[in-house]
């Protein structure tokens, strides 16, 4: 018994034990089964995350090219071929600066950073690229780094921006002709009035040189029969009837009325040939056709030309006073912008005062223009007492096309134009005080040193 | 008596220099000299003053609100402008109350010479009303039709100059108001343009367009205001046309200069404006003057200077001078039934306008008059042209039966 005993003892356990090993196995092969499972799924989800790599890499519309270290070209999407016209058989394997006309160590890529310097990786900047058929065009690029299986990895992506930039180059011809629009606008409208302010003093010139004529045709009647009294003097023979003749022929010529008129003929016209020259003067001042470069300007001066070739302008609603400051120094200029600057804030004024204006009053309004000297800043202001600038379109007043003038009367663009060249080109300020019904002040502040 | 002529200017420099310039007229005319609107209007309330010769832009009333004025107060006052300006909207505002414009600098000579013109018109009218009358006319009245047909071009897309003109050219009305404005020395023309089509293309679209809807510039005839069935606008056109059309093939055929040709066009075109302004503004005389004519069987003419105190002619002339017409147009309509009162002896637009009018009167009236009754045979025998009548008539046949 005890030896069968133990032998049954014996076999419970081996069962015991061949059991445990059976639900042992089973676990572990179902761990493995588990196991594999996953790892399937992860080879799957690996390849569809490749894929989708893959097709976002194809799919963008930025051009992204990866290099090797030494800027050999491995891989060249989709975009980039679009981008550059080459297939990617002709370009991995190539350096990358086949695709720069400069290279991308060349002068075009000085700007980029080392490309060690991960901080600034990503960054985005402009060059020149190059296209299969040799035409080069703008883009924008950026460089960033990787690592791929111990290898240091730089992705280039590129964007063709050409388009963008012709945009931006004809918005800026725009803008320039724009502004020339406004400024033929406004010399044409200076022209007709300063053929008037010329065809004025021209006209008298002419009458009163007219009337000289005819005067002294008058005198040289007087003159021929003073030189007959001169030689009966001469001759001892004075006569009463040669007397009496002068006196006669000076009574028929009016000769009291023409020593009074001559001297007054002759100032006049000499002010009108002065006021011609002075308007003339003041056109080519006004004008300074080309100075791209600022130079030192006498703001006074070229206020008053401002003033003089705009005077038909304001003339008939206004009466224009100055206040300047005759101590001024000279300031950095572009001078024709700043006379351009000042006729624009003129016109406006006038336009303004007879705004203000009830239709049967006949009084005139009044702009002062004063400057003077502030610390570092010349102060220009040009203050109206026109209709003012309501609040609600105070803030507006200086953007481009804003205009409350009919249509034709303006091309809106006049104050806009003003804050580009006195904000933007002087880098000063302008500013606006208004109330409705009493005036409207422009200040302008230039600084005396550029 | 002096004629009296009132100069205004905001300048007091140009003030100056007329004064002076002028002064050789003293003995002729009185000066005065004014330097704003108010102060215009001041002194021609005061005294009887012939003419203005006004500035347009002047501060307070400018120009053009001065010769409203005055065209309203004092129409019998001959106006001028004096202007710096050359700007079309400046001649427009003041087409209709200017009788002429002159533009500074303006020639010293010119100026004397278009207002001893314009004043010794004065002797065709002696009634003081007409006077008044004639240079208060600002437009003169034209068909219906033909205004619409012109805004119609106007308005079209690709509107044809060439085309507009010769619509114009229609319509006598339109063209004697599109030939002042032309000639106003504000186009700075040397010349005198004489047919509509050479204005239409001077003064272009926008001018035009603008003029076509200017108040005040063109008028439309009102049948209604004449209570006359007698008159019909549409057929005093017509004649003016006929005769103008005759005139110019007359000039035509005695191998005239061009210049001369075109204007015996222009004079047979304009010859019987006078009788617009007559039925426009006296109607009823207007009336009675056709009874009278029929009833003492007297020709209309006539009837007109026993009526009103001037005929039609003298009417039209005195309007045609006012807006600067050349003599020679403005003695072709002034004379058009007294040729003999013209002092030239040789062919001018006169002999051409006098005999179409005869010949196309006659053709109109039939066999009810005698043929030719209106020709003054005494004037044609001194020109020496009586022998060309034959051949001239025969050119109006052919014109008839090319019209057929």
């Amino acid at each position: 018994m005890d030896e069968l005993e133990l032998l049954e003892n014996r076999l419970q356990r081996e069962r015991l034990a061949r059991k445990q090993a059976e639900a042992l196995l089973e676990e572990k092969s179902e761990t493995l089964y588990l196991l594999n499972q996953d790892l399937v799924k992860l080879a799957a989800d690996l390849a569809e995350r490749e894929e989708a790599s893959r097709s976002i890499l194809e799919a963008t519309g930025d051009g992204i090219i990866t290099l090797d270290e030494s800027g050999r070209i491995d891989s060249f999407n989709r975009a980039a071929k679009g981008i550059f016209g080459y297939s990617q058989e002709q370009v991995v394997g190539q350096n990358i600066d086949k695709l720069f006309p400069m290279g991308i160590t060349g002068e075009a890529f000085k700007n980029i950073p080392h490309m060690q310097d991960m901080e600034r990786s990503g960054e985005l900047h402009e060059a020149t690229g190059r296209r299969a058929d040799g035409s080069e065009f703008f883009m924008e690029i950026s460089l960033s780094q990787g690592q791929l299986l111990q290898r240091r990895m730089i992705i280039v992506s590129v964007r063709d921006i050409t388009q963008r930039k012709k945009a931006e180059e004809e918005r800026k011809y725009m803008e320039i002709q724009l502004r020339q629009a406004q400024k033929l606008e406004s010399i044409g409208q200076l022209a007709a009035g300063i053929a008037h302010e010329i065809n004025t003093p021209i006209q008298f010139v002419g009458d009163n040189t007219r009337f000289l004529l005819d005067a002294f045709a008058d005198i040289e009647r007087l003159l021929s029969i003073y030189d007959q009294v001169l030689e009966a003097v001469r001759a001892n023979e004075i006569t009463e009837g040669l007397v009496t003749s002068v006196n006669s022929i000076a009574n028929e010529i009016d000769l009291d009325y023409l020593r009074s008129e001559i001297p007054q003929a002759i100032s006049q016209t000499l002010d009108g040939t002065d006021r011609v020259a002075r308007i003339v003067r003041a056109m080519k001042e006004f004008s300074h056709p080309g100075d791209e470069a600022k130079s030192l300007i006498d703001i006074n001066k070229a206020i008053q030309s401002t003033i003089t070739v705009s005077r038909n302008e304001w003339k008939y609603d206004a009466e224009l006073e100055t206040d300047l400051d005759l101590t001024l120094p000279t300031v950095p200029c572009l001078a024709s912008e700043f006379n351009q600057v000042i006729l624009n804030i003129i016109v406006n004024a006038v336009h303004a005062i007879r705004d203000g204006k009830s239709d049967d009053s006949t009084a005139k309004g009044a702009i002062l223009i004063t400057t003077k000297q502030e610390g570092d800043w010349a102060k220009i202001s040009i203050r109206d007492s026109g209709s003012g600038i309501p609040e609600a379109i105070r803030s507006k007043i200086f953007d481009p096309f804003f205009t409350t003038k009919g249509v034709g009367k303006g091309t809106g663009q006049g104050l806009a134009i003003a804050y580009s060249a006195i904000v933007d080109k002087h880098a000063g300020t302008i500013d606006v005080q208004s109330e409705v019904g009493v005036g409207t002040t422009f200040t302008i502040k230039l600084p005396m040193q550029g | 008596m002096k004629t009296r002529i009132l100069f205004v200017d905001d300048e007091p420099g140009i003030l100056d220099g007329l004064r002076r310039l002028l002064r050789s007229y003293r003995n002729e005319w009185e000066m005065s000299f004014a330097s704003s609107g108010q102060e215009a209007l001041a002194i021609v309330a005061e005294q009887s003053i012939d003419a203005v010769v006004t500035d347009m832009r002047m501060p307070g009333m400018d120009g053009s609100q001065l010769l409203n004025e005055l065209a309203r107060c004092h129409p019998e006052i001959v106006r001028f402008v004096l202007s710096g300006y050359s700007d079309d909207e400046m001649i427009i505002k003041s087409v209709g109350t200017a009788h002429q414009y002159l533009s500074k600098p303006c020639d010293s000579d010119l100026l004397k010479a278009a207002l001893s013109r314009a004043l010794s018109l004065r002797k065709l009218l002696h009634e003081e009303r007409l006077l008044a009358l004639v240079s208060g006319v600002s437009s003169l009245p034209s068909l219906p039709e033909v205004y619409l047909e012109i805004l119609e071009t106007l308005r079209s897309d690709g509107a044809s100059l060439r085309k507009v003109g010769e619509t114009i050219s229609r319509d006598p009305a339109i063209t004697a108001k599109v030939l002042q404005l032309v000639n106003s020395a504000f186009f700075g023309l040397g010349r005198k343009i004489s047919n509509p089509a050479d204005a239409a293309s001077l003064l272009g679209l926008d001018v035009l367009k603008t003029l076509a809807l200017s108040a005040g510039v063109f008028s439309q005839f009102d049948q209604n205001k004449i209570s006359t069935s007698d008159f019909s606008l549409a057929q005093v056109f017509d004649h003016c046309i006929a005769v103008g059309l005759l005139g110019k093939r007359i000039a035509a055929s005695e191998e005239a200069e061009s210049n001369l040709v075109s204007e015996c066009l222009l004079a047979g075109t304009l010859h019987d404006l006078g009788k617009l302004i007559i039925v426009n503004e006296y109607p009823e005389e207007y009336a009675r003057m056709r009874l009278m004519a029929k009833g003492e069987g007297m020709s209309e003419y006539l009837a007109e200077k026993e009526i009103l105190g001037a005929t039609h002619a003298e009417v039209a002339a005195y309007l045609l001078g006012l807006w600067g017409f050349t003599d020679s147009v403005v003695e072709a309509v002034a004379y058009h039934h007294q040729p003999g009162l013209s002092s030239y002896a040789e062919f001018t637009p006169l002999t051409a306008v006098h005999v179409a009018n005869a010949l196309e009167g006659a053709a109109q009236a039939n066999e009810r008059t005698a043929p030719c009754a209106g020709l003054d045979m005494s004037y044609l025998e001194a020109s020496g042209l009586a022998d060309r009548l034959e051949s001239w008539g025969r050119l109006r046949e052919s014109a008839r039966d090319s019209r057929k």
